[in-house]
């Protein structure tokens, strides 16, 4: 056979062939045998989808059960911005279906208020043909889709609207902080209020879906899912009918100011902001929390936009966003002189029985530094009883020297020490946040703000002038109307100082009740009868007595079966008009309700605070409530 | 003893057909059709169109080109060169009608004609014609060739080459020259000439790539298995999937209509082209050996009777098919998996396509005519 036989040249032939076959197998080889486990889990990764259903948010309810913050489902026009980036058509054929102008749809898919993550809504309550058309027409909509969308909505209109809080989106500071509890960027969030405090029971648990999807992304089937579990209810300790109640005399009470005459400064009163706060002395509940001015908490349904979010925290607007009720930081005025004759009458300064003439003025140390009443009235010789009934300063001017001289004995912060017991200076603890702690000025305090500030401050030091300023509630000397309220409550109910409870209990979807918020006691301020009872009688005369300094707004008020003790105020703010306040708890003995009333210069307590606190027992009282006047004459 | 009865008719043709290659060639037509249907009837189920659709058209082909097969195995192939030069005449006619209007188009390719419901590819018909006429011309000089006579064949193979390029489709061209190649080697070329040819094939195919005589998909289609983790999404995407998914069969496979990457839809032209992805997803390796194996089968009985055939003409003719299944084979698996360039050529006998498929079943009546008259 020759060396160039056809024969040979098809043995080489198969070689080639035999070589190629074996390159063929090793390739395949190598790709089953030794790649396989990681393409396995690609493979899988490309079919497997994971999908998030947001579960509807749980219900706010009042403590009936009324609800005040629900959901609404909508039908809702969504585009995908990545996917509408691609075809510029799409706006214009939406536009025509959705009958709307192509500029306005652009300027909604712009919205910088949607998140980026999110497919942005563009139309809202669409007739159900136009989704299904949409959803028929998919191929011309990439990106379009026809949603249910669930919303926030607010039966009760702007009821409350401070306490109940708003959700918005989820940003990176808090989603970074519950990264483990499943949150994802586009999640909604409870902002504020009762939503972000009770955030974990309202929101519920996600479903997950697990989607067994196609190569352009259609889904085939679902390979596993979990349901998306409702959010719980939660069940407030607030009642809507005196919360209305509250917000309404407080506009009332705000509107009567601002039409009174401020004699002093020969002006109405501004009367731009104001709080009530009602809450049950046995266990600390709140029954309402008003603030004034208020917004409509629907505003922030599906984003705000920045303009009206602004208008929210402007100042020259009245910042409608602050809970004045516990975000906002008053000199007490007269109202802290419980303070003072607790601590007085504690620390043996005077007895229930000590008298002292008030002659109007007083001198400070016996030197001549003089500091008189606000009116420059005497009372004449007055115990601690009758200088509450009357709010008589001088006496407690008296009792801040008293202390000032005495304090190798009393120490140098035995009224800051009793108003610490009575939670002022703190938090008073309610969940809801962003409370203000207010400030119990004492020697220390001083000295840090001239430290911090020494410009503002420019003495460090603490003076006689400065015991007797705070004996009477003023100074540096702040408190959030519902730490006011929480230290009379705690007063009234003999003592014991509530965290203030605002959720009563959560309930589950199907209205079984899975916890119970328990009263919680913070603390225990010493009232023994030699204390309390002088005192009691004192603020009962605020109201019955007729020289009491609430005698005026409460004349006509029927105090059989209903005996209302309380204490006006009127604060000095520098380059403002004064701040009324009012606090008072009744039915006397059993108080059920304390009702403490804050209003930015609106002038005087008794004239101003104090008739929208009657207004509110009036009616806690069955009585017919009155409407409210504010003169503009002089009181404490 | 009693003695050995001799047959009256022993050279009979048909007492001589090659029942192995005529096994090897059902069992891969048969596992071809699971295949088909097992890439297609979701897809189908999902358009609300018969999920057999496929299946049943590919069983139709696969009868036609049994049918076709036993009429070229009936007719002895010394009469078939006869017709050689009608055909090639034919071929050229068919391949340059096509490219003008009356032909169809798509997918940027200009490479059938509509008949009713069918597709008539003359590219693939063109392959089988190839084989005859560079057979027959090879097969008249003795096992010599001298650089005239190859020269001779490279310009009657360029004629149609040329008007296949205009369609233009570069696989069917590349199986010309393997065809080309192989004949050529055994028709006694002389070994100066097919290193030449070797060097201007490696040397044309890096001009063409860089010489913009392509598109740029098609230089990105070609060239994406050289760089498997560019671009997933784009140009290696079909690459990306298809290897992904024959890895993903690992030993034995997903099982039979078991794999995601198939029943997904994540492997483009999986039912034509990658059909091969199927068989190593669902399949797994011990699939792709057998499905290898059945291959081998087919051009070991096609090398075989090239030795065995009675004359050059006959052994030429089998080199041809042997040539055309081998590049296509080693092509198409290479390219689903990796190690070649994407270029539109079928896997014989699996992928879905009428022309393809009859052409194959065509190719393996020649060698059973070849083998059936090596004694007549």
């Amino acid at each position: 056979m020759s060396l160039d036989s056809p024969r040979l040249r098809l043995g080489v032939l198969g070689v080639v062939v035999a070589s190629l076959f074996a390159a063929l197998l090793a390739r395949a080889w190598y790709l089953q045998v030794v790649q396989a486990p990681t393409a396995r889990l690609e493979a899988n990764g490309n079919r497997v989808r994971t999908v998030t259903i947001p579960a509807p948010r749980g219900r706010i309810l009042d403590r009936q059960g009324r609800p005040l913050v629900v959901n609404q489902e909508i039908n809702a026009v969504t585009v995908s911005r990545a996917q509408l980036s691609k075809r510029s058509d799409v706006l214009e054929k939406l536009a025509r279906v959705l009958v709307m102008p192509v500029d306005e749809l652009q300027r909604k898919v712009d919205d910088k208020r949607f998140s980026p993550y999110k497919p942005v809504p563009v139309a809202e309550n669409v007739p159900k043909d136009k989704l299904i058309y949409i959803g028929e027409h998919a191929a011309d909509f990439p990106g379009v889709e026809g949603v249910r969308l669930t919303q926030r909505a607010y039966p009760q209109g702007n009821i409350a609207a401070h306490l109940l809080g708003y959700v918005a989106e989820i940003n990176d500071k808090e989603l970074a902080a519950r990264k483990n509890k499943g949150y994802k960027a586009g999640d909604e969030i409870g902002k504020s209020g009762i939503e972000a405090a009770y955030e974990d029971d309202l929101r519920g648990s996600p479903g997950i879906e697990q989607l067994e999807v196609d190569a352009r992304g259609r889904v085939l089937r679902t390979i596993a899912s979990k349901l998306p579990s409702t959010g719980h209810d939660v069940k407030l300790t607030v009642d809507i009918d005196i919360q209305k109640l509250a917000e309404d005399s407080l506009d009332r009470g705000l509107k009567a100011a601002r039409a009174a005459n401020d004699r002093e400064r020969k002006k109405h009163f501004l009367a731009p902001a104001g709080s009530v706060v009602v809450l049950d002395p046995h266990d600390g509940s709140v029954l309402a929390l008003a603030s004034n001015p208020t917004y409509d908490p629907a505003k922030f349904i599906g984003g705000i936009t920045l303009a009206d979010f602004a208008a929210l925290q402007d100042p020259a607007q009245g910042s409608p966003l602050t809970d004045r009720a516990t975000q906002g930081q008053y000199a007490p005025g007269s109202t802290f002189k419980l303070i003072t004759s607790v601590a007085a009458l504690r620390a043996g300064v005077i007895n229930p029985n000590s008298s002292f003439t008030d002659a109007g003025c007083y001198l400070i140390g016996g030197s001549k530094q003089r500091v008189c009443n606000a009116l420059h009235e005497s009372h004449g010789p007055v115990n601690v009883t009758r200088a509450l009934t009357v709010s008589s300063d001088v006496f407690y001017y008296h009792l801040g020297d008293v202390f000032w001289q005495t304090r190798r004995q009393n120490g140098e912060t035995p009224i800051q020490d009793v108003a610490h017991e009575f939670g002022l200076g703190k938090s008073s603890g309610i969940p809801v946040g962003g409370e203000s702690p207010g400030l119990v000025s004492t020697p220390e305090t001083r000295r840090k703000l001239h430290d911090k500030y020494p410009k503002a401050y420019p003495n460090g030091q603490w003076f006689a002038g400065d015991n007797v300023n705070l004996a009477i509630g003023q100074g540096e000397l702040t408190v959030t109307p519902l730490q006011l309220a929480n230290a009379y409550a705690a007063f009234a109910n003999g003592g014991t100082l509530y965290e203030p409870r605002v959720a009563d209990s959560v309930i589950d979807a199907d209205g079984k009740p899975v916890r119970t918020v328990a009263p919680k006691a913070n603390g225990h301020v010493d009232l023994p009868p030699s204390v309390r009872d002088p005192i009691m009688r004192g603020l009962l005369g605020v109201t019955s007595d007729p020289r009491g300094t609430a005698a005026g707004a409460f004349s006509g008020f029927s105090q059989a079966g209903f005996q209302v003790a309380g204490k006006t105020g009127t604060a000095q703010v520098v380059n403002k008009q004064d701040t009324a306040l009012f606090t008072c708890f009744g039915p006397f003995p059993d108080s059920r309700y304390e009702v403490t009333v804050v209003m930015e210069e609106a002038g005087f307590g008794a004239d101003a605070a104090a008739p929208v606190a009657r207004r509110i027992l009036d009616v806690l009282a069955g009585h017919t409530p009155k409407d409210i006047t504010v003169t503009g004459i002089p009181g404490d | 003893m009693a003695g050995l009865r001799v047959p009256r008719n022993a050279a009979a043709p048909w007492r001589h057909l090659d029942f192995s290659l005529i096994a090897a060639t059902v069992a891969l037509a048969s596992l071809g059709i699971v295949m088909i249907y097992s890439a297609t009837n979701h897809k189908l189920e999902q358009s609300g169109i018969d999920p057999y659709f496929y299946v049943k058209k590919q069983a139709t082909w696969i009868a036609l080109g049994a049918v076709l097969m036993a009429v070229v195995a009936t007719i002895d192939y010394r009469r078939l060169r006869e017709f050689a030069p009608v055909l090639y005449g034919g071929a050229v006619l068919v391949l340059a009608a096509v490219i003008s209007p009356v032909g169809s188009n798509a997918k940027g390719a200009q490479a059938w004609f509509q008949l009713g419901p069918f597709k008539f590819e003359p590219s693939e018909w063109a392959k089988v014609v190839l084989i005859l006429c560079v057979a027959s011309y090879g097969a008249s000089h003795r096992g010599e060739l001298s650089g005239r006579q190859v020269l001779g064949v490279l310009v009657l193979a360029a004629v149609p080459m040329a008007l296949i390029e205009l369609q233009p489709d570069l696989g069917t061209n590349l199986v010309f020259m393997a065809i080309l190649m192989a004949v050529l080697l055994v028709a006694g070329a002389r070994p100066r000439h097919i290193a030449t040819l070797t060097v201007l094939g490696i040397v044309g195919s890096v001009a063409v790539l860089q010489l913009g005589v392509l598109k740029q998909y098609q230089v990105d289609r070609l060239t994406a298995f050289l760089h498997p983790t560019g671009d997933v999404r784009g140009s290696t995407y079909n690459l990306h999937q298809s290897v992904n998914a024959i890895a993903a069969g690992s030993l034995t496979g997903k099982g039979l209509f078991k794999g995601t990457q198939t029943n997904l839809g994540f492997v483009p032209e999986q039912h034509t082209d990658f059909i091969f992805t199927v068989v190593g997803e669902e399949l797994g390796f011990a699939g792709a050996i057998t499905l290898l194996a059945l291959f081998a089968i087919v051009v070991w009985r096609t090398w075989r009777t090239a030795g065995l055939a009675r004359d050059l003409f006959g052994t030429l003719l089998c080199v041809g098919v042997l040539a055309m299944f081998v590049f296509q084979v080693f092509e198409n698996v290479g390219m689903t998996m990796g190690i070649m360039p994407i270029t539109g050529i079928p896997l014989p006998f699996m992928s879905y396509g009428g022309s393809a498929t009859i052409a194959c079943f065509v190719g393996v009546g020649l060698v059973l005519n070849v083998h059936m008259r090596r004694f007549a």
